[in-house]
């Protein structure tokens, strides 16, 4: 009614217009992971990293809404991925073994600070160099709910993957623009794709625990 | 003969001792072989050598005598030249010093300006070079003659735009003229000239001379003391730099008063972050502020008549001190600030600041230069008589006495003045209230005029009319401008809607990105920029699958109810406000989905006399559930589909037991909840081939008459009886759309948002606007999507598809 549907012209490179162009794409194709990674021509890559960041993070809220109702602080009371990795939230001042359902919701949250933190996202036209690692950071955590996702709750991911391919576009997104090392991108989801050996990362190394966050 | 004996007698007399008889004897026989007189030749026998050279010789001691004293005074002389010159070049020297000073002052207002700037539009500035100033020592001379000449230019100018604005405003020159010949009589301005400009310029020249005359007149005066150096340096500048002109009555008072303004030129602090006000125009204005009233309310006068005035002004900003009276001035500020309401933050703040410090000192200064002079008598008298005018006027607001002032100053500079004070204020009686109640009577025509708000103040008498109009509003804090204060980012896409907690600063904002989140306005996040402050959710409400699309809470604010895309109502219990946001997750927040409707949710309305909550969506049917239990609907409106997909619904105030929802084909309807009937179709001019732009965007009710107001996508807002269900009132509000609307818990004031960007705050008695604020970006050409009033305190916010929203107070 009131909101209304966006043509498909790209329009001025002004504030927010990418995220527009962005959620039109995903509006029409949501498989189309290509098309909607593809930056437009003369787009700073930047700004489109960080617009696109911040669409996944939107999205996010709906695999965190699904895992609300099955992922409980006491059946999943540390953030787990594999057995080898325990992740720590980095959301507090000193960082604390969260339960997995707190530490998804932190981290979306401290993304949402973050990404819309004037400090250091002062503008939507121009990210600062000293910001673009901070993109980094956000993604390493931001998969980490993929993957505890998948590993532990196996049937929401599937679920919530075939709607919308998120973690598909995520892991392109970050291999295409090498936001994260390949060895972090444990999720088995483009053994068919990937050449490299992501898949035959899954370590299962006994009960050698690491942690980090 | 007659020639021969004049040198004779000559000779005789100089020479008596008749020596030089050898010398002059051939002088005598010559003489005598002319005319043979005997007489003669015996005078001019006297003309002897001797004689003759004595006589040279004392013609010479004289002449040397003379060089000698003409050497003397040569010297000295050339003393004195060489005196002068030094300190001439001494002079030259301090002058080139003070222009660095003021060049360097300018480059950092520059930079200030450009700061400012930056950060209230997020642009630069185009302000042309900005280069720091490079000292050239030649540069003073070529600029001597040109400064004085533009500053009178420059004077006049900024005169000129003000008289401009104020016609703009609608003030013609003839009620300015008249005004501030009525200010001068009533102040004893002996001269009544029409052209003010002859008349500074003519002032300040006189004053320039009597302020020094006064001065040590006033020696005995405890204010001196501060303003004694401020008095030296405006000497020097009288005798040095430009003349900046002022129309000053009192002429002692106005010597001094100008040597402040002109240190406040030269020495400029930064006092007030990002304050500024255009020089120029500042000083033009100071006219209009020798108000002899002992009112303090003064400076919320101007505070209220600033806010448009300078909202037209693209003045620069320009940072300003007063190296005097500066314990008096952060009190000033101090309480200044906790009375503001200022719009345009920053600007009004400056004038506001600007102008409090002036008064209180041109007031104060007035109040020592009354016990001075003695003149008191005449400015009271008429005072008192226009005050005595506005007594009789009925539910005359009450006036603030002065009484405030004389206890803030704690220096002892200005005992007199607080004495001073206290007597007129037990002399004219002012009942203890809001000042600004006195000026802003009569201001509301005037409302954008500065100063003139105390001009207004003293011809009160002939507006008494218009005294009554502000009567209500002043008994509450809603009358003032508002100023954007916070900015909420932390949404992801754009923010549907927002709805204040009823008691707590508490705000809960829907968004498109599926979350609520809940904000305490409270715990604002140390913000680097210091216009606008940046506050961090609290909490955040997941449960929704799609866009949040309306938000309420309940009225004790423990529950809140929102409505989505997915069709569902989430029942949530809302947290503590002073939870930390990194909590660990607690389920029971979300009390459960009211399940029923099949298509999108647009529009919540709690109702706290049934506990109910009454919901429209997007399949045609309005539902009304009961709070108190997640539990299907209690009754469903399904209106057949005949007045179209309800767009937005509300609870008439004057009625529990009605609710007026709006469609989408244009139509507004009242319903009665218990018998699920319609009761009335308010009147719409619509016919039958309806296009879309009729479209009602939201309707709400007046919470005490029985009014309710639609916003329209074809930009007007309309008003309609309840009762009658006729047309009250429509306008043409905004450039596009009209999106939201809200109401003041007061029920005085509507503000509406609007997809042109704009928000625009409205007096529901004159349906005029009153302040408009430019908000928010556009995405997807859409821009504000909601508005609201805090139920009980100072705030008002609004919801952009920009994902930010923006809190006001």
């Amino acid at each position: 009614m009131v909101m209304a549907e966006g043509t498909a012209v790209l329009r001025q490179n002004r504030p927010g217009t990418k995220a527009q162009y962005i959620q039109q794409n995903i509006r029409a194709d949501c498989s189309n992971i290509d098309k909607i990674l593809e930056p437009p021509e003369g787009q700073d890559e930047g700004v489109w990293k960080y617009e696109h960041l911040r669409q996944f993070c939107l999205e996010l809220n709906g695999l965190a809404v699904k895992l609300q109702s099955e992922c409980h602080s006491d059946t999943c009371t540390q953030m787990t991925a594999t057995e080898q990795w325990i992740f720590l939230c980095a959301a507090h001042k000193t960082p604390k073994e969260c339960p997995a359902i707190d530490y998804t919701r932190h981290t979306l949250d401290g993304a949402a600070c973050l990404l819309n933190s004037n400090k250091y996202f002062p503008s939507r036209v121009s990210i600062k160099e000293s910001s673009v690692a901070k993109l980094g950071s956000v993604c390493c955590r931001i998969y980490r709910i993929f993957s505890h996702a998948y590993f532990h709750h196996r049937q929401i991911f599937d679920e919530y993957e075939n709607e919308t391919f998120l973690c598909h576009r995520f892991t392109k997104f970050v291999m295409k623009y090498n936001l994260m090392s390949k060895d972090n991108l444990i999720v088995p989801i483009l053994e068919e794709e990937v050449q490299n050996s992501v898949s035959g990362k899954v370590k299962h190394e006994g009960n050698h625990i690491e942690k980090t966050y | 003969m007659d020639e021969q004996a004049g040198p004779g007698v000559f000779f005789s007399n100089n020479h008596p001792a008749a020596g030089g008889a050898k010398g002059l004897g051939p002088l005598a026989e010559a003489a005598a072989a002319g005319d043979g007189v005997a007489a003669a030749g015996a005078a001019r026998a006297q003309y002897s050598l001797p004689g003759i050279l004595h006589f040279l010789q004392h013609e010479w001691a004289r002449f040397e005598v003379e060089r000698a004293q003409w050497e003397v005074e040569r010297a000295e002389l050339q003393a004195q030249i060489a005196f002068l010159q030094g300190e001439r070049k001494g002079q030259e020297n301090l002058k080139k010093d003070l222009v660095r000073r003021i060049k360097m002052l300018e480059y950092a207002l520059k930079q200030e300006r450009a700061k400012y700037h930056k950060l209230k539009y997020g642009t630069e500035l185009n302000q042309g070079d900005m280069k720091p100033p490079s000292y050239d020592s030649d540069e003073g001379n070529e600029t001597e003659v040109q400064p004085q000449q533009n500053s009178q230019l420059m004077w006049k100018q900024g005169r000129q735009l003000l008289r401009q604005y104020l016609q703009e405003v609608g003030y013609t020159d003839t009620i300015l003229d008249v005004k501030s010949k009525r200010v001068r009589a009533l102040l004893g301005f002996s001269s009544d000239v029409t052209d003010r400009e002859d008349d500074k310029n003519q002032d300040s020249v006189i004053n320039g001379t009597e302020a020094e005359v006064k001065e040590t007149a006033m020696i005995g005066k405890s204010e001196l003391t501060d303003s004694a150096s401020v008095l030296e340096n405006f000497k020097f500048l009288e005798s040095a730099a430009a003349d900046f002109s002022d129309e000053d009555e009192d002429d002692d008072i106005d010597g001094r008063e100008k040597s402040i303004i002109d240190t406040s030129t030269i020495v400029r602090k930064k006092v007030l972050p990002d304050s500024s006000e255009d020089r120029d125009t500042k000083e033009a204005l100071k006219e209009f502020d020798f108000l002899v009233t002992s009112e303090e309310g003064d400076n919320d006068s101007r505070s209220a008549g600033d806010g448009t005035d300078w909202e037209k002004e693209d003045q620069c900003l320009m940072p300003e001190a007063w190296n005097v009276d500066q314990g008096v001035i952060t009190k000033l500020k101090e309480q200044y600030k906790k009375e503001r309401k200022g719009k345009k933050g920053v600007k009004r703040k400056t004038t506001e600041d600007l102008f409090q410090p002036l008064s209180y000192i041109k007031q104060s200064k007035q109040g020592c230069g009354r016990m001075k002079h003695q003149s008191t008598g005449p400015n009271r008298s008429k005072l008192q008589d226009m005050l005595a005018n506005l007594r009789d006027v009925d539910e005359l607001p009450s006036l603030q006495p002065s009484v405030g002032s004389p206890s803030r100053p704690s220096s002892s500079r200005l005992p007199e003045h607080e004495i001073n004070r206290a007597d007129e204020v037990e002399a004219l009686t002012f009942p203890p209230s809001s000042g600004k109640s006195f000026i802003m009577g009569a201001d509301e025509a005037l409302e954008s005029e500065l100063g003139l708000g105390e001009l207004a103040g003293l011809t009160v008498a002939n507006e008494a009319d218009s005294l009554t109009y502000d009567i209500a509003n002043n008994k509450d804090a809603l009358r003032k401008t508002w100023n954007p204060k916070f900015t909420l980012r932390s949404h992801f896409d754009g923010i549907r809607a927002l709805a204040f907690h009823p008691t707590e600063p508490v705000l809960i904002t829907a968004s498109e990105d599926h979350t609520l989140k809940m904000w305490n306005l409270q715990k604002t996040a140390p913000a680097k920029k210091s216009t606008s402050l940046d506050v961090e959710p609290i909490y955040t409400f997941r449960a929704h699958k799609g866009p949040v699309l309306c938000v309420v809470m309940s009225s004790s604010g423990e529950q809140c109810y929102s409505g989505g895309a997915d069709g569902l109502i989430q029942s949530w219990n809302t947290t503590n406000p002073n939870i930390d946001p990194y909590d660990s997750y607690d389920p029971s927040v979300l009390r459960g989905p009211l399940l029923g409707h099949t298509d999108a949710v647009w529009g919540l309305a709690y109702s706290a006399a049934h506990q109910r909550l009454l919901s429209c969506s997007a399949d045609g049917t309005l539902r009304l559930w009961n709070t108190t239990e997640v539990a299907p609907a209690l009754s469903v409106f399904n209106d057949n589909q005949e007045l179209g997909v309800p767009a937005s619904v509300d609870l008439v105030s004057s009625d529990p037991s009605h609710m007026v929802a709006s469609f989408s084909k244009g139509y507004t309807s009242i319903f009665n909840m218990e018998t699920q009937q319609r009761i009335l179709t308010l009147e719409s001019n619509l016919d039958s081939t309806a296009n879309s732009s009729c479209q009602i965007n939201r309707v709400i009710s007046h919470p005490t008459l029985p009014i309710s107001i639609t916003a329209h996508e074809d930009r007007h807002i309309k008003f309609y009886d309840n009762n009658t269900g006729k047309l009250i009132h429509s306008m043409v509000a905004h450039l596009e759309a009209v999106t939201s609307l809200a109401v003041d818990p007061n029920g005085l004031y509507l503000m509406s948002g609007s997809h042109d960007c704009s928000i625009r705050l409205w007096n529901l008695e004159s349906k005029t606007c009153i302040q408009e604020f430019t908000a928010h970006r556009k995405k997807f050409e859409e821009s504000i999507h909601d508005v609201a009033f805090h139920p009980s305190k100072c705030y008002i916010a609004s919801a952009g598809a920009d994902a930010l929203a923006k809190v006001f107070v």
